[in-house]
């Protein structure tokens, strides 16, 4: 039972991975008839037909000169091999050297955003909950609703002009030279935790916010559930009944938000990156853009959208193992 | 009930207050109500949704939350101990283990992401410090007595993988775990179909007799009572109303109310007749009537119902009916 819901959840993951693929390439076709046209102009006092050599010998270097079809099955033979393509940048460099370049940085700043997020939420959601309508409780209400009109890249420039400009705590500009000087060493590390302090910060206000309320949420709904009640009625102890009873019900609301937050882990902060100038996967994604280096482009989306497939998947996984209800066509 | 009288006395409640403070005004969910349960007796707690029959159940084991609960007692003695004196930590050991309770829908009652085994070990590891092996052996042999098939394998199953009747024989087998002195059981077969109904009430009233336990059975279905409980106290909007063995309950019901209720419940005998019902609603708890709370609902109500509310008087051995116009037999139409 078990086993065929892990399976039929996999097939269905690739599926939709195959469909996203294919719309990952046709799309940005639609709009550009030849990219060697758009991308190399004609410079200088070029003849019309080095021109035409030019622009051939672009196709030939980047794989325009068959047909469409041709380039789709291309493609797809270029990402069997783990190739995600050739980026129009100068020297060429390859899509996924740039991007994996990027990654780590990103994910430095994603994830410890959503662990103290994670923690420091769940913690303090279930001391809200605990609490409730106390004066702990009440902080956290009205702190989530400043939080909703308070976007990140506000909290972002107060923190870097108090922090940064002002008292000059932590720097407000990512140093250029941290990515190129890095080195695994407890000088290294903690310049990168310097450099993260303000980006990180100014993302796990929020963060930590959506979390406990949240679990706060979560946790007073469980609570008033009526196997709760029994749990009492059976002499259990207070702790026990928290912990165990009440706790790992209220788990399943906050593993679904942990589930779409990790999609976000990779795209989700190209306006904080932009802010901080982090050398990100948000910067490199804008880069993109603004240059229409597409195949860069392309790349940046198949690993986002690959990512949200596997979140999704694992969020599902995941529920399974908490939740021994859920399982394939079972209602209540 | 004769046999009854000389055995000690399990339960003792004296004059329990209730009211829950609301925006709205006090709801005054009970009010001033007298509970005697004696070993191995059967106890019907009678009265319509909203009469404030769970509140009594759930103070006597005092799982009332405080606030936004307001209760006032004079005495809540439990085999021989006062437990209003109790902290918390003292009523969690007797939980459970001197007293349990049943509650109505077993689909909600049970933890839905812990198998059924598990949680009757957490009675028996709670209260005898069993290890987990010990626990379940006792569990396995629990489900068995309780009428649960293939025990072994039940312990692991999850409550949705159950059937209702076994779901309820499971919190029927928790109950039982420690062979406690009380058993309170809210509706404990409500939620079933009336066949198995009858069958989970014949485990309850047979594992009761045979562990010598007392058991409150709070119900609002007159037929359950008739089969199971030996006296009976009806409750109406939170006052008891009559309190009577059953047996007279049923060939002389002395209170307006009871009879009412009587005449509400389907026969197939009286299949020409039209099906009878009380008129007018339960009065809300936060706006209760004048003087008897029956009286806007009452046939025979005069002047003095309007205005005064009745006592509780003794009407022969071990009843007492609270009205001013108490029926007597051959006037109620039913006998």
């Amino acid at each position: 039972m078990k086993l065929s819901y892990v399976i039929k959840r996999v097939l269905y993951s690739l599926f939709v991975f195959a469909v996203v693929i294919t719309l990952n390439f046709f799309i940005p076709r639609i709009g550009v008839a030849d990219p060697a046209e758009r991308y190399y102009p004609p410079q200088g006092n070029m003849s019309d037909i080095e021109y035409e050599i030019v622009k051939q010998l672009t196709r030939e270097q980047y794989g325009f000169h068959v047909s469409t079809w041709q380039q789709y099955l291309n493609y797809l033979k270029g990402l069997a091999r783990g190739d995600l393509g050739t980026s129009f940048r100068p020297g060429s460099p390859k899509v996924m050297d740039l991007i994996t370049e990027r990654l780590p940085w990103t994910l430095v700043l994603s994830v410890s955003t959503m662990l103290i997020g994670l923690i420091v939420g769940v913690l303090f959601g279930v001391v809200a909950a605990v609490k409730r309508g106390r004066w702990q409780d009440t902080l956290l209400l009205n702190a989530s609703t400043v939080m909703v009109a308070l976007p990140s890249f506000f909290i972002a420039l107060i923190l870097s002009f108090y922090l940064g400009f002002e008292w000059e705590i932590f720097p407000a500009y990512t140093d250029s030279t941290m990515v190129s000087e890095f080195a695994w060493t407890w000088e290294g590390i903690s310049r990168v935790a310097r450099n993260a302090a303000l980006p990180v910060m100014s993302m796990m206000v929020g963060s930590i916010i959506s979390y406990a309320q949240g679990t706060r949420n979560a946790v007073i709904a469980v609570t008033n559930e009526d196997f709760v009640l029994t749990a009492r009625a059976k002499g259990l102890k207070t702790s026990t009944i928290r912990y165990k009873h009440i706790l790992r019900n209220s788990l399943l609301p906050i593993v679904t938000s942990l589930g779409m937050s990790i999609s976000g882990l990779i795209g989700g902060q190209v306006v904080i990156e932009q802010v901080f100038n982090w050398q990100g996967m948000g910067t490199l994604f804008l880069e993109a853009n603004q240059t229409n280096d597409y195949p860069l482009m392309m790349g940046i989306m198949l690993l986002l959208s690959g990512f949200t497939i596997f979140a999704i998947l694992v969020t599902d996984l995941i529920y399974v193992l908490l939740d021994p209800r859920v399982t394939v066509g079972d209602k209540r | 009930m004769g046999e009854g009288r000389v055995m000690e006395q399990v339960l003792k409640l004296r004059n329990l207050k209730v009211v829950f403070p609301t925006d709205y005004g006090l709801i005054r969910a009970v009010e001033g109500v007298d509970l005697d349960i004696y070993h191995r007796e059967c106890v019907a707690l009678v009265g319509e949704s909203g009469s404030g029959k769970s509140v009594t159940s759930q103070a006597v084991m005092r799982l009332l939350d405080s606030p936004p609960a307001l209760i006032r007692v004079d005495t809540l003695e439990f085999a021989g101990q006062d437990l209003t004196q109790l902290t918390e930590q003292q009523m969690q050991e007797i939980r459970g283990k001197e007293m349990a309770m049943i509650f109505q829908d077993a689909m909600t009652s049970l933890n839905p992401v812990m198998t059924v085994g598990k949680q009757i070990d957490e009675v028996y590891r709670r209260h005898y410090g069993d290890s987990k092996q010990a626990a379940r052996e006792k569990t396995v042999k629990n489900l068995e007595l309780i009428g649960i098939p293939e025990p072994k394998e039940r312990a692991n199953a999850f409550p949705h993988q159950l059937s209702g009747g076994m779901r309820q024989r499971v919190l029927l087998a928790m109950a039982f775990a420690c062979m406690p002195k009380l058993i309170i059981a809210d509706e404990p077969t409500t939620a079933l179909d009336v066949t198995i109904q009858a069958q989970v009430l014949k485990t309850l009233r047979g594992m009761q007799r045979g562990c010598g336990t007392s058991l409150l059975l709070v119900t609002h279905d007159l037929s359950v009572v008739a089969s199971t409980a030996d006296r009976v106290y009806v409750m109406y909007a939170g006052k008891i109303v009559e309190k009577a063995p059953v047996k007279d309950l049923f060939t002389a019901p002395h209170h307006p109310y009871t009879v009412g209720l009587m005449a509400a419940v389907p026969r197939l005998s009286d299949e020409k007749k039209k099906f009878t019902q009380i008129p007018g609603t339960v009065p809300s708890p936060i706006d209760k009537p004048s003087g008897c709370y029956f009286h806007p609902r009452c046939t025979y109500a005069t002047e003095r119902c309007r205005r005064e509310m009745p006592r509780l008087t003794p009407m022969g051995p071990d009843r007492e009916v609270r009205c001013f116009h108490p029926l007597s037999v051959g006037r109620n139409g039913h006998d």
